[in-house]
């Protein structure tokens, strides 16, 4: 699958900033101590609609996943980061049978010649 | 104004379904609410509440109301739980009623995201050459289509309890059955376990065969208090219970997502305001977008343990001749895909004993499904040919 040319577009570029630098930066709210995914739309917990950025550890677990039929086949998964958010995140250097619940996983960092440095998920 | 004790849908509407071409959202909504008013013996002038419900391809809207002509309206709004709607709208016309804000509920849905010479998937799947946003970056790394974050479910109540991709397909197959029944049906054509095996993987565990129709056209139910509903030409289909789950998933550590949804407690409320156990239900009309969103709604609704949906489905049970006819007009798998319109009209079918061929024999109690989002939004329904308490 060709992924296309990604654009940063204000509420992403602090994510962006961090793939650049090789680093996974999410939501944090330092004040209720809670974790979130990049794309959350705030802090249920204080009502923060933008909470803080923080570089979490790229350590993951296989929470889900579904292979896509191309050749070669897309792995597209939800990975549960070891803060506890969920990403929705793509798979690589994986095949049919090493997909399990729990399968650890680190992020890598992929940067196309053209547009915003993207993360992928390795057992 | 007097109010009344019960409320029934009483008037059914259904456009010309599935590859209809040329007529706006609107403009189906205003043929099926006309039909649906005619069905009830009603004029239009006789409904005094309009609620307006859209799927993708843009909204009627409560400027409906003005291209009906319709004056002096008590109740007029847009209602929107995506494929929950439905059911939701009934329940707020039921109440309406029951409070005397309005006496005659008109509630509609239409869509018309289906073009000639194109795919029929084309309308829920994104493409682009470049990527805007966090959904943008979550499309341009492959998850680009509705059934894939269904394949997502599936793929985790499968990995948790053992469900198999058979026991999707024996909900196909069931599914189809039952379409053979059915004039409106798309797809009649009887299909084997094989078939679903062989058919190609859209994102897998999820087969083609394992997915909705998309279809374009509208259907429009009317609700009126029973004292009313006695009166005019078709029998009433009596409302027994109502209820919606939104069981808000967090995406994080410990959340449910693809194990359970709303419909435990949209269906626990409903059957116990329809004074209701799970054993008492005849007939199910369940919200089938795929094969995976039936199973985990039946074990939901207290049919089967959680985690065995896919024995359940693979008994026979659901099928002709079954001991929970399911999706017995064919659903959206096969017959028509009009979001939670489609178990609702079904059920209105098989309450009046109008399912021809395909009409089940016992219908006291019928169970109407709705499920929106990646299962974020959930309503049920209970219906029945009698009153409640009768
Ligand atoms: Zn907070």
């Amino acid at each position: 699958m060709d992924i296309g040319i990604l654009r940063r577009d204000g509420r992403t570029d602090p994510f962006f900033d961090g793939t650049a630098a090789g680093r996974l930066v999410i939501r944090r709210c330092e004040a209720c101590d809670r974790w979130f995914a990049p794309d959350a739309s705030g802090c249920p917990g204080c009502g923060e609609e933008d909470p803080g950025w923080a570089e979490a550890s790229g350590e993951a677990t296989l929470v889900t996943w579904t292979v896509l039929p191309e050749e070669p086949p897309a792995y597209l998964a939800l990975v549960e980061l070891a803060e506890g958010p969920w990403l929705h995140a793509r798979l690589d250097g994986v095949t049919r049978g090493d997909l399990r619940e729990g399968l650890p996983l680190h992020v890598t960092f992929e940067r196309p010649d053209e547009g915003e440095t993207y993360i992928l998920f390795h057992p | 104004m007097r109010t009344s004790r019960g409320t029934s849908i009483v008037g059914l509407g259904m456009t010309e379904l599935g590859r209809v071409y040329g007529r706006s959202p609107r403009r189906l909504a205003a043929d099926a609410v006309r039909l649906a008013a005619a069905d009830a013996g009603l004029a239009l002038g006789d409904l005094d509440g309009l609620l307006v419900s859209h799927g993708v391809s843009g909204s009627p809207g409560i400027e409906l109301a003005g291209t009906l002509g319709l004056g002096d309206l008590r109740l007029l709004a847009q209602v929107n739980a995506f494929g929950a709607t439905a059911g939701a709208m009934v329940s707020y016309a039921a109440m309406s009623v029951l409070n005397g804000t309005a006496t005659t509920v008109a509630c509609v849905f239409a869509d018309a995201p289906r073009k000639p010479k194109q795919s029929a998937g084309a309308a829920y799947n994104r493409s682009a050459r470049e990527w805007h946003g966090f959904a943008g970056m979550t499309a341009a790394l492959g998850l680009r289509s509705v059934t894939s974050f269904y394949a997502l479910a599936a793929q985790r109540h499968m990995a948790r309890y053992g469900t198999t991709s058979e026991q999707l397909g024996a909900i196909a197959v069931s599914t189809r059955a039952w379409a053979a029944g059915n004039p409106l049906a798309e797809m009649r054509d009887p299909i084997t376990l094989d078939d679903h095996q062989n058919s190609r993987w859209v994102s897998e565990p999820l087969h083609l065969l394992d997915c909705c129709l998309v279809s374009n056209g509208a259907i429009a139910v009317i609700v009126t208090g029973d004292d009313r509903a006695r009166d005019l030409a078709r029998p009433p289909v009596h409302l027994w219970g109502w209820g919606q789950g939104h069981p808000g998933h967090r995406k994080e550590r410990g959340s449910d997502f693809g194990l359970t949804t709303g419909a435990a407690s949209a269906g626990a409320t409903a059957m116990k305001m329809a004074g209701i156990a799970p054993s008492d239900v005849d007939v199910c009309e369940l919200y089938d977008c795929y094969t995976y969103t039936v199973l985990v709604s039946l074990e939901d609704y207290g049919f089967c343990a959680k985690g065995e949906g896919g024995a359940f489905a693979a008994s026979g049970a659901l099928g002709p001749g079954g001991s929970l006819p399911t999706n017995t007009g064919g659903g959206q798998l096969s017959a028509y895909y009009m979001w939670g319109m489609t178990p609702l009209s079904e059920a209105v079918i098989q309450a009046r004993g109008d399912g021809g061929e395909r009409q089940v024999p016992a219908r006291d109690v019928i169970l109407v499904s709705g499920n929106g989002g990646i299962l974020d939004h959930h309503s049920t329904l209970i219906v029945s040919p009698h009153p409640k308490g009768a």
